[in-house]
């Protein structure tokens, strides 16, 4: 029996997706995880802190659904679930298990567990449920959306939604403001707190912005705020999505300032994306956050009678692993996002 | 930890962001730049919060020292100490370039006042060129005993300022010891409110800046399940070790003159042991916190006239080994005399007399050139009111402990007896277990990285106050005098062991056995 569990854990933490029959995943992986401590090759640590349900349409998406949380579990162990279901797909229902592991700051193996379940045609009705029999109970659950929200089948996310304290989505990916819009109803129609990647990636422009305003001469300058010029590289300045993060920013600047300030936007064509540039006009002075891709950071420096030393914020997130990660380290829930989404809808639909 | 009532309206920009506050620009000046906490753990501590995003845009920092520097040789030297020792090592070129903007080197004696001329003249300098607004922060990485004088040459220059008389804040750090008994302790704290009020003075001790240390306020009072049984009705006694595999290193002339009793247990060990023993404060602030511990330390029990050894042991390492390496006897150390009674080990019994934990022993001991570096506390709970098992043969039930690791591998875990599968009844101690490495992963920030941005943030909850100081004195010293003029050495323990054999008498004598951490 010892040869059997080792084996299957050998396979699963090498990478190696263990098929397993969907109505006993469970069982499987407690026989997986009696292979800890058989011998010292085989002692790990498990841990979990969430639930993380990632839900894809795509083969493509699914491995890169796995590839990033396999990343993110290093840094938040957890239990993920990687859910491909596809209705208009031939009926099937499928599952896998394996584990994710990698050396703690301790020195010591930490593994979590991934499970894969394939769902096609009508039995992606089935999946639900089995989703929420697999969920770590007492422990929070996060539901990632990878790609565009759905706009039917609304029973169907619903119950997906329905345990889930979070709703990760990278509204890059979005290709209409209908698509906010449903984000928009999440926060005020349910429990589950949404979290937008997009958002994410404004934090450090949103710490660098912020620390114009630290100095105590400068505080009530951000109420003088009359003008923002946002410039902002996409890759397709006609796709909705790339020009998302400007208008967050922009409606954040509005949320959080009471100013009535009148936007301008500059998008322009590369591959780098992000926004580039923001100047602010104060009253009596103005202020510039620029990206300095090289150096990999964001200068922060104020012109006018007020000198304040040049500032830099270190810009570092990149990788959707670690946006994931961002989220799943917040201790609550954002209480900005469902503030900024009704002034982002409305900036979006000005700029149609 | 707090929150200190902000001067200015808080910044709008900052809600929701990791760092909701951020400290204004100031000068920090360090008296001591030279020395080797400055670049083992100051500038390091410094550079990590630049790097994390959280200081101030113009925050300035000011070496002062008395070797001849220049500010691009001092910095020239920072970076490399951080390159070294910085949590967030390797240095990165671009925050390293602004964070060494804000960087200075002023040359001078400080007990000599053109030094202070000279030093006052830059930190203006720096108010016209960084914005720091006249705020300042002296960190005194110095022996105590240069402190009156700075603090008198630092008043006599008009350098030291007070929002409650108008100006800019004056903050003023001072590392340990904190005296070298009560009297000495008091007259420290006698020269520094001539010059500062209470509430700008900042005593450092890092044992505090741990994330560990203020976990356990978080275990005790953010869970329901612990609090009801924090008391003497269900805990039968509480264990604190710090232990270190080290010995003195370069540290030997002054350990030889302060002994483990002053160097750990006064200040690390007694900040553990209130941490432990307090009542839940009124409010989450620096008053009410300290007002809590410091009831705890009021509360000890002397150690009893002429009968102390049922109390007290100390010790001093002979030779041995420590990780299969050989050790030297403490009197064969550089710098200390080859005649020392210095303990190097202490181990105490202690009692904390009120309501909640009458009669509960704390059993608490510190040493050198023990088998590990490991610092720990265990609360040892009384055994089930009835010993239902102890009929069937294979039954042994354990008391149940709550292990707390503050360093290294720091975690909680809570051990308790659990039925080993089979057809009969017999039990076996199992262990839940969390592990910050393991859960959180990412390094936590230094101890010094969260205390220099608190000292800039005016908040004060995790240094000591001027009472827990004294009153910690106040309970020690009479031990301490007892110990110095007994003429006998303390009971030797080899190098690598876990102590004197008296310091198993000591709890052995209640039936208890220290729990090996």
């Amino acid at each position: 029996m010892e040869t059997t569990v080792t084996d299957l854990f050998e396979r699963a933490a090498s990478g190696e997706e263990v098929r397993v029959d969907y109505t006993a995943i469970e069982r499987t992986l407690a026989d997986m995880w009696r292979a800890d401590g058989v011998d010292e090759q085989h002692t790990v640590t498990r841990a979990a802190l969430w639930n993380v349900v990632a839900h894809t349409l795509t083969p493509q998406h699914h491995a890169y659904a796995s590839e990033t949380l396999s990343k993110a579990a290093a840094a938040v162990p957890q239990r993920t679930i990687i859910v491909r279901a596809d209705p208009d797909a031939e009926a099937e229902l499928s599952s896998w298990i394996s584990a994710n592991c990698h050396i703690g700051g301790d020195g010591k193996r930490v593994c979590s567990e991934e499970i894969a379940i394939v769902a096609g045609g009508t039995r992606v009705t089935r999946v639900p449920p089995l989703v929420n029999a697999l969920l770590i109970p007492d422990m929070p659950v996060a539901l990632w959306w990878v790609g565009d929200l759905p706009h039917e089948n609304a029973e169907y996310v619903h119950t997906l939604l329905d345990p889930a304290d979070r709703l990760i989505v990278d509204s890059v990916h979005f290709n209409d403001p209908a698509d906010l819009a449903i984000v928009k109803r999440v926060a005020d129609d349910t429990g589950t707190a949404p979290a937008d990647l997009n958002w994410i990636r404004l934090e450090e422009w949103r710490t660098a912005t912020a620390s114009v305003f630290d100095p105590p001469e400068m505080r009530d300058k951000l109420r003088t705020l009359k003008r923002v010029q946002i410039a902002a590289n996409v890759q397709d300045e006609t796709y909705f999505g790339e020009r998302i993060e400007s208008l967050f920013f922009a409606s954040w600047l509005m949320a959080q300032s009471d100013a009535e300030i009148d936007v301008t936007f500059d998008l322009r064509r590369s591959d780098r994306r992000g926004l580039i540039r923001v100047e602010l006009e104060l009253a009596d002075s103005k202020a510039t956050i620029e990206r300095d891709h090289d150096r990999c950071v964001l200068s922060t420096n104020i012109d006018g009678r007020i000198s304040v030393p040049d500032a830099v914020t270190r810009s570092q997130l990149k990788n959707i692993d670690e946006l994931i990660v961002r989220v799943l380290k917040q201790p609550g829930s954002d209480r900005l996002l469902p503030k900024i989404l009704p002034v982002t809808l409305q900036l979006a639909q000005q700029m149609k | 930890m707090s929150l200190v009532a902000p001067t200015v309206e808080p910044n709008p920009l900052r809600e929701g962001l990791e760092q909701e506050r951020v400290p204004d620009a100031s000068c920090l000046v360090i008296f001591g730049a030279s020395g080797d906490l400055t670049h083992r753990k100051l500038l390091p501590a410094l550079y990590s919060l630049a790097h994390d995003g959280l200081l101030p845009a113009g925050q300035t920092i000011i070496g002062f020292a008395r070797p001849d520097y220049s500010d691009e040789a001092f910095r020239m030297d920072i970076r490399e100490a951080c390159n070294k020792y910085a949590r967030t090592r390797p240095v990165d070129d671009a925050v390293w370039e602004n964070f060494a903007k804000g960087l200075f080197y002023v040359q001078g004696d400080f007990s000599q006042p053109d030094a202070y001329i000279k030093l006052n003249r830059k930190l203006k300098e720096c108010d016209e060129t960084r914005g720091t607004g006249g705020r300042r922060i002296y960190y005194l990485a110095v022996p105590p005993q240069f402190f009156p004088k700075i603090s008198e040459l630092l008043g006599a220059e008009g350098m030291v300022t007070d929002p409650e008389r108008g100006g800019p804040y004056t903050r003023v750090i001072i590392e340990k010891p904190f005296g070298r008994d009560l009297q000495t302790a008091r007259e420290l704290n006698r020269v520094a409110v001539t010059t500062f009020r209470e509430r700008q003075v900042f005593r450092i001790d890092h044992y505090l800046g741990k994330e560990t240390v203020q976990n356990l306020l978080v275990l005790r009072f953010a869970n329901g399940i612990f609090e009801p049984f924090w008391n003497r009705q269900y805990i039968d006694h509480v264990q604190l070790t710090v232990a270190e595999s080290i010995g003195v290193e370069k540290r030997g002339g002054y350990f030889d003159s302060a002994g483990i009793t002053r160097d750990i247990i006064q200040n690390h060990m007694l900040q553990l042991l209130s941490l432990v023993a307090m009542e839940p404060p009124v409010a989450f602030d620096a008053d009410a916190v300290r007002d809590e511990k410091v009831k705890v330390l009021r509360a000890l029990r002397e150690f009893p006239r002429g009968r102390e050894e049922e109390m007290a042991v100390r010790g001093q390492y002979g030779e041995g080994s420590v990780g299969g390496e050989a050790a030297p006897a403490y009197r064969q150390e550089d710098s200390v005399k080859p005649d020392s009674r210095t303990e190097t080990f202490a181990a105490l019994k202690v009692f904390v007399d009120n309501w909640r934990w009458a009669d509960v022993p704390f059993y608490i001991r510190a040493g050198k050139r023990l088998p590990k570096r490991v610092t720990d506390i265990s609360i040892h709970f009384r055994p089930a009111p009835y010993p239902l098992f102890k009929k069937l043969p294979g039954v042994q039930t354990q008391p149940n402990v709550l292990a707390i690791r503050i360093q290294p591998d720091e975690g909680i875990a809570l051990k308790f007896d659990s039925k080993i599968p089979g057809p009969t009844v017999r039990t076996a101690p199992v262990t839940m277990e969390f592990r910050y490495a393991t859960s959180f992963g990412a390094e936590p920030p230094e101890a010094y990285e969260r205390l220099l941005l608190e000292t800039m943030l005016g908040d004060s909850t995790l240094f000591a106050r001027r009472d827990e100081v004294e009153t910690a004195w106040a309970w020690l010293d009479p031990l301490l005098r007892v110990w110095e003029s007994d003429a006998r050495p303390p009971k030797p323990y080899p190098a690598g062991s876990w102590g004197p054999q008296e310091a198993d008498t000591l709890i052995e004598r209640d039936h208890r056995k220290w729990r090996r951490p």
